[in-house]
């Protein structure tokens, strides 16, 4: 027979409306005057109204010498030179692939910014231009890098690393660009069996941790040989955690995510989404964070 | 019998409030992690879940791109359950297109749109329980939704709907007022500047009353403003305390 | 605001639809009493001291009715006596749900003063809420709702510490379980009766008591009646009346009593559209205690049972009968149904609305002395006897009285009711007016303050800003024409050459609306009023006399405001120019039909006033040819004038009225300004103009006049107006000179009413009697509402004025029209009755008199007969009950009637005694008997020359 857990909608805690909070004076809504004084910059998230800078989103003021910007809690990825992304190929072009990286725009991801089987100084030929399909079609999964910015905030990506490239066999989670924390590298082979893409845009990609790379693939190399259960489990437990973290709004990055991986070991995984778990997970993840940063 | 009585002698309505009150407003942003943005907003017996995407690349046609804006998509529906007699369609109808198209164009009076060119921006909303107002709990479900997707927008539109009984105007029209043979307006506001961004009314009434009702429509949109502005600031103060900033 | 209240859901449900409302409880509901200090009430209501003397309850006390006692005692609470209650809101949403005529009455006790009523919204007030339990029916949830208010009221007046001791809240109920349930919770709770009882310094108020239904069971076992007689079958609920209706075995309809025939009535079944019928209800069992105006269900008996509406005349004479008797009766009913003429036949088998007023009328008094139960009969024929119970019963006989009905028990015979109000002693001129303006629902009490204070104060002149914006026409040489004594001059005429050598004419019309402005207390009164009602010797005013007579009166040598129509016409009275607008005036003379036409006359009169009036005359002329020309119709009707006694008011003298010059010639400038006007408006405001249309007859109409002119060989064409009016101009028969009047006579009574109507819920404008395809009321703004709101549109019309909402609203505007016309006709009985009565006083103080008259129509029993000398027409039997009957031969082709060897046809000359019948004192009637032609043991000898001392009188 099967067990079935069934619960009905957890009431969450209802806002009361009656409590007069004094609110931080560095949260503001749209349409709140950040300052009248006509001697700063505006930056994003904010407008000029009657001389007035005012905020248009919710979110947190920040003043850089004499620019102005509100960041809003959640948004779109506002993608920079550098930025590592893991995104979805939405349509074949001419001599380009449009890949959705969770950006206002679809990014760009041309041609001659891959590399080819064969070596980095491969020349490419019309024959390239009608197989791109071979290499990458619609529907695939990448990782790359943000190569460039074009005007309209639209993004050019490249993988000219063997880091980047198609994506194989693994697990996808979309969780908000603003808890991804920056750092020196966003790929780890995590301790306990399984790797992570930490996609600045938000995307996380969770996949078994490869023996050896295969040069001479080019990066377009997907292996279909069948995962083993255990490394299944990982990528699972680690997919649940990251959601739970995410749901806790805790940065996400290498420590936070292994920590709470282990404090996540006493639950089956199934279980790890359950309210009352993940916020006991959280809790336990956030002291072993504080205590290392000790 | 007479049809039912809208208003008391003593002032009171059907459900017990007075003519200028509000009915209880409850609200919550980010109900779905998939989406961009998203927001339930109940207001007295009206339950609307916002749902925002984008902005993102333009899809399906490309023929609608505008290349000095974003486009607003919005879809209005109602659930099948959400009204006494089951609906068959739950959209796609004439009344649900009308309320699309009008809820496209008080979102465009408000969303920076201009900072998105070539994007676009769906609003999706969903009625799950229609007590009337349907229009205006939509629009003030689709502004949360709009902020907790963190779109720039001038100021928060904040809509409601009016009724004209017995020479007074009542704010906030339940199902059973706007069914009374009331005739009713909706006012959507961009609260601060006082600007309007849409106001659509089906019945007949006379321009002596309208300034009447336009305003009793302000100042009840006014409240209904002060009450979204709780609910968004409560919001982002509990975020921010637990992404632990600062 | 909003969150001070908790929030409760309420859910109806009914088949599978779910109805869910909100329902806000709140803190801010006060208790609207003066002694208490808790509650942040503004202007409390229930006085602090409450002095009403009770054997009952010693403490000063307020008093809280449920519904029950709302719905049936309501002639009780509205007694001045009864104040400082409390209505709470359970109880006044139970009463508009069960009775509109009492909720408005309540609602109006509410609304007065000194009445210190207040209403506590107990449903929406946090602790006085209650839901529903499972298993409650409706009517207990209510009745715990109300004592659960109660309770609290007790409790809350016990903790103030201002107020007077022992002050305390009183249930009022007839509900004994309801009562034993309070009374068992420690609250105060009496029988409404009961109570009232108590008030030991105002016995009336007994009398005015409904008889609650446990009454109503020991009325009926007490000594008379020592078994319970079930004389009726019980009436179907209201559920399965409707599976009824729906399914076709019932029919809906009005249900109208026979004037003539207590055992009889017909119901007006309204079908879809054109098509509806009536169906005819014989006897006591069949009619099942439907009284008249009440809608009620039918079922429609077996073919076989149809039956035919008798001519026989059954009074009920109110002397307890017999079954038998009654059975007799019956019978007699049945016998007379001839076969050819069956109509569709019922009976009632349910009330769905009963449409009880109260009703004026007598007592009989009881036989028996010491009895308190009496019989009223109602002064209309078609109410039936009221079984009321009353100690004043010596003091009201002989009175004129007011009382409603309770209920009608299957075992009664009579409806039960109880004592309103008395109008004064039977045959008094004041109190028979009452009557008759209360039988035709004429609103005529004194204008209430709210009214009078939105009148302008005096002095009153005109301010220069009026003058601004008015037109000056002070210099022109106005003035009006009008009926002797007429303080109420709403129009005025000019009339003066220009330099090309046309006229320009002017009607002038009082601006009414001037002073009358939309929504007001005034507004609502004279749009409910709808117009002036002209009694003998009595005018009910429409608007306030400060109005009527004085300032919209345009009287001569004061400046008074206008709205004037101003024409341009040339010599052959055709119209150049039209132009409306809104002036000022000063009329020059105020004159009567009879001194216009005297000025005319002299041709010595050279004066402004005199040209003016004679160059009116001379195109009113030609403008009247026109109109004959286009086919409107000269009818007449003979109306006539009494002469009254300058002190006692009684009629002296009875003249028909005259018709001059003048009086057309003012009528022709009206009828042009109505036209005028109608035009203008429709054509400003297609969907919202008031119009008045006469439609034309069904041709089936003019039967009778066809048949009356052909019996003097004489052809009426009724294809058009036109062929009408040219056949009426041409009848003539010599040595008769008063046969065409007769004709017209008979014509005007062909005719369809005019009516009031919105031009945007409607097609057909078209004015029959006046062959104008559009006209309207423009000149009587003064005594006609329907003016007021044509001056309104014009004004807008012309810029001078704003519109407001319910002025161009049309289903408004129609619902307006729908009253007026219910006004104006009943206006219009009332005034018939009117004459009526006072040609029953001038007989009575005449005696017997011999006239000659004409035979207007001929019965099967009788003859009509036309006395053009007083305009009174009256009825000849030939059948009388004491005697035995002449034989009666009746012909309908003729129609002619054959007594004994006399036959009498249409427009016979014919001498008759005129006298008045008083034997039935709310009944008195002219009398007519037969002296010529002198048909033995049927007609009857010429009374003696009348007293030399009436024509003494008459003579001054």
């Amino acid at each position: 027979s099967m067990a079935v857990d069934m619960r009905l909608p957890t009431v969450k805690k209802t806002m009361t409306l009656s409590a007069p909070a004094v609110y931080r004076k560095d949260l503001v809504v749209p349409g709140d005057v950040i300052t009248s004084d006509t001697g700063f910059m505006r930056g994003h998230g904010t407008y000029v109204d009657d001389d007035k800078l005012t905020a248009s989103v919710a979110g947190k003021v920040q003043r850089v010498d004499k620019l102005i910007c509100v960041r809003p809690l959640k948004t779109r990825f506002n993608g920079e030179v550098g930025d590592v992304v893991v995104g979805r190929i939405t349509e074949v072009q001419q001599k380009r692939w449009k890949v959705d990286t969770n950006s206002r725009l679809d990014s760009v991801l041309l041609l001659s910014s891959v590399n080819l089987p064969g070596g980095e100084l491969r020349r490419r030929s019309a024959e390239d231009e009608l197989t791109m399909r071979k290499y990458i079609q619609e529907g695939d999964l990448i990782s790359a890098e943000v190569q460039s910015v074009f005007s309209d905030g639209a993004l050019s990506l490249h993988t000219r690393s063997l880091k980047y490239g198609k994506l194989g066999q693994g697990v996808l989670v979309q969780i908000s660009p603003s808890l991804i924390k920056r750092q020196k590298t966003h790929f780890h082979n995590l301790p306990c069996g399984a790797s992570i893409i930490l996609g600045n845009n938000g995307f996380v990609w969770l996949y078994p941790t490869l023996g050896q790379q295969d040069e001479e693939a080019g990066g377009f190399y997907t292996s279909l040989e069948p995962v083993s259960l255990p490394d299944r489990e990982v990528i699972s437990r680690l997919r649940n955690c990251l959601l739970a973290l995410a749901a806790q709004k805790v940065l996400l990055y290498d420590t936070s995510v292994l920590y709470c991986y282990e404090s996540s070991l006493q639950h089956q995984v199934k279980d790890i989404l359950k309210p009352e778990v993940m916020e006991e997970i959280v809790m336990l993840t956030q002291q072993k964070l504080l205590a290392q940063e000790g | 019998m007479a049809g039912i009585e809208l208003l008391s002698d003593q002032g009171y309505r059907l459900d017990g409030r007075k003519a200028t009150e509000l009915r209880k407003v409850q609200a919550r942003l980010g109900v779905f992690a998939q989406a961009d943005g998203s927001a339930y907003l109940e207001q007295g017996n009206t339950k609307v879940l916002a749902v925002v995407y984008g902005p993102h690349e333009m899809r399906g046609s490309r023929s609608r791109t505008l290349h000095d804006r974003a486009v607003i998509n919005c879809q209005y529906s109602m659930a099948t359950f959400s009204t006494a007699e089951r609906k068959r369609r739950p959209h796609g109808d004439r009344k649900s297109t009308e309320m699309s198209l009008h809820l496209k164009q008080t979102f465009e009076a408000a969303v920076m749109t201009q900072l998105f060119p070539r994007s676009q921006i769906d609003i999706y909303v969903k009625i799950l329980q229609s007590d009337g107002g349907n229009y205006s709990v939509c629009v003030n479900a689709a502004t949360l939704a709009v902020i907790d997707a963190g779109i720039p927008m001038r100021d928060y539109v904040c809509a409601c709907t009016v009724g004209f009984v017995d020479e007074t105007p009542l704010a906030d029209l339940c199902y059973a007022e706007e069914s009374g043979g009331v005739s009713s307006l909706a006012l959507a506001l961009l609260p601060r500047g006082g600007q309007i961004a849409l106001v659509q009314m089906d019945a007949r009434l006379h321009q002596d009353h309208l300034e009447a009702l336009i305003e009793a429509a302000t100042t009840a949109c006014k409240g209904v403003s002060k009450v979204l502005d709780e609910v968004v600031r409560q919001h982002l103060q509990e975020a921010s305390v637990l992404t632990g900033e600062d | 605001m909003l969150k001070s209240k908790t929030f409760v859901k309420k859910t109806r449900s009914g088949g599978v639809m779910k109805v869910v409302r909100e329902h806000y409880l709140r803190d801010d509901i006060w208790c609207g009493s003066e002694t208490c200090t808790e509650c942040k009430q503004d202007s409390p209501v229930l006085q602090k001291d409450v002095c009403v003397e009770s054997n009952l309850c010693s403490y000063p006390h307020y008093l809280v009715p449920d519904t029950n006692v709302v719905l049936h005692q309501i002639d009780v609470l509205e007694n001045p006596v009864i104040r400082n209650v409390i209505i709470l809101q359970t109880v006044l949403q139970e009463v508009r749900h069960r009775s509109a005529p009492v909720h408005k009455r309540l609602k109006d006790i509410i609304h007065e003063k000194e009445k210190h009523f207040y209403t506590f919204t107990n449903e929406h007030h946090r602790e006085t809420f209650i839901e529903r339990q499972p298993g409650e029916s409706a009517n207990d949830r209510n009745d715990r709702a109300i004592r659960v208010a109660v309770k609290w009221y007790s409790k809350h007046l016990k903790t103030l510490e201002s107020g007077p001791d022992g002050l305390k809240v009183v249930l009022l109920t007839n509900d004994l379980g309801n009562k034993q349930k309070a009374e068992e919770n420690g609250m105060v709770a009496f029988k409404f009766e009961e109570y009232i009882k108590s008030l030991l310094a105002n016995p009336e108020l007994v009398d005015l008591l409904a008889l609650s239904n446990d009454d109503k069971v020991t009325a009926f076992t007490d000594r008379n009646f020592i078994h319970i007689l079930v004389l009726f079958p019980e009436h179907l609920p209201l559920s399965r009346i409707q599976v009824g209706i729906k399914s076709g075995s019932y029919l809906q309809g009005t249900f109208r009593a026979s004037r003539d025939n207590y055992l009889e009535a017909t119901v007006f079944v309204q079908g879809d559209g054109e098509d509806s019928t009536e169906v005819l209800i014989q006897g006591l069992q069949n009619l099942n205690r439907a009284v008249h105006q009440d809608v009620v269900a039918v079922q429609l008996l077996p073919r076989n049972q149809w039956l035919a509406p008798s001519s026989v005349v059954l009074q009920d004479d109110g002397v307890a009968k017999d079954d038998d008797v009654e059975e007799d009766e019956e019978e007699k009913l049945r016998l007379s149904a001839a076969e050819a003429a069956r109509k569709p036949t019922g009976k009632v088998v349910g009330i769905i609305k009963r449409n009880w007023r109260p009703f004026c009328g007598m007592l009989n008094v009881s036989q028996i002395k010491e009895s308190t139960r009496h019989l009223f009969t109602p002064a209309d024929r078609r109410v039936p006897r009221i079984r009321i119970e009353t100690r004043q019963a010596s003091t009201l006989a002989g009175q004129r009285i007011m009382v409603a009905i309770d209920g009608w028990p299957k075992n009664s015979r009579y409806p039960n009711g109880h004592f309103v109000r008395s109008l004064g002693g039977a045959g008094e001129k004041e109190t028979e007016q009452e009557v008759l303006l209360l039988e035709h629902d004429v609103p005529h009490q004194a204008f209430s303050q709210a009214v009078l204070s939105f009148l302008p104060k005096m002095p009153w002149a005109i301010t220069p800003e009026d003058m601004a914006k008015r037109e000056d026409l002070r210099h022109l040489t106005v003035c009006s024409v009008d009926p002797p004594g007429c303080t109420d001059i709403d129009d005025a005429l000019h009339c003066r050459e220009l330099e090309n050598g046309n006229f320009e004419v002017g009607v002038h019309i009082a601006d009414v609306s001037h002073f009358i402005r939309p929504g007001n207390a005034l507004d609502k009164e004279a749009a409910n009023r709808g117009t002036t009602v002209y009694l003998c010797g009595k005018r009910i005013d429409m608007v306030p006399e400060l109005l009527s007579s004085n300032l919209c009166s345009l009287r001569s040598n004061v400046e008074r405001l206008a709205f004037s129509c101003i024409w341009e016409i040339n010599h052959k009275a055709e119209i150049l120019k039209t132009r409306f607008t809104k002036s000022v005036i000063n009329s020059k003379a105020s004159l009567t039909y009879a001194e216009a036409q005297m000025r005319i006359d002299d041709t010595n009169k050279t004066d402004d006033i005199t040209q003016s009036l004679r160059g009116l005359n001379k195109l009113a002329k030609i403008l009247k040819r026109q109109r004959i020309e286009n086919g409107a119709l000269t009818l007449s009707s003979l109306e006539v004038r009494f002469h009254m006694d300058s002190e006692t008011h009684d009629p002296i003298d009875l003249q028909t009225k005259e018709l001059m010059e003048t009086n057309s010639m003012v009528e022709e400038f009206m009828l042009l300004a109505n036209i005028s006007v109608a035009q203008k408006i429709y054509d400003e405001f297609s969907e919202c103009a008031l119009l008045r249309k006469h439609p034309a007859p069904p041709p089936s109409n003019y039967d009778v006049l066809i048949k009356a002119a052909k019996s003097k060989n004489v052809e009426i064409h009724v294809d058009s107006a036109k062929a009408l009016a040219d056949s009426l101009d041409g009848a003539k028969v010599e040595s008769f000179s008063y046969f065409n009047t007769l004709l017209r006579i008979l014509a005007t009574r062909c005719m369809m009413q005019a009516v009031y109507f919105c031009s945007g819920m409607d097609s057909d404008f078209h004015h029959y009697g006046l062959a104008s395809p559009i006209y309207t009321h423009f000149t009587s703004p003064i005594r006609r509402y329907s003016d007021i709101i044509v001056h309104r549109l014009l004004a807008v019309a012309i810029g001078a004025d704003s519109t407001y909402p319910d002025l161009m609203d049309k289903h408004k505007q129609s619902a307006l029209c729908n009253n007026l016309n219910y006004r104006h006709k009943m206006a219009q009985y009332a005034q018939r009755a009117s004459v009526t009565f006072h040609t029953q006083l001038f007989f009575k103080s005449r005696g017997m008199l011999n006239e000659e008259g004409f035979v207007l129509f001929v019965r099967k029993n009788a003859i009509i007969v036309l006395i053009p000398k007083f305009g009174l027409e009256g009825t000849v039997f030939f059948d009388t009950k004491d005697k035995v009957s002449p034989s009666l031969v009746y012909d309908e082709e003729g129609p002619t009637l054959k007594v004994e060897q006399h036959t009498f046809h249409i427009f016979d000359r014919v001498k008759v005694t005129i006298g008045l019948d008083d034997s039935n004192i709310q009944h008195q009637k002219i009398r007519m008997a037969l002296t010529e032609p002198s048909i033995p043991g049927v007609s009857v000898p010429a009374p003696e020359a009348e007293p030399p001392t009436k024509k003494q009188k008459l003579d001054r």
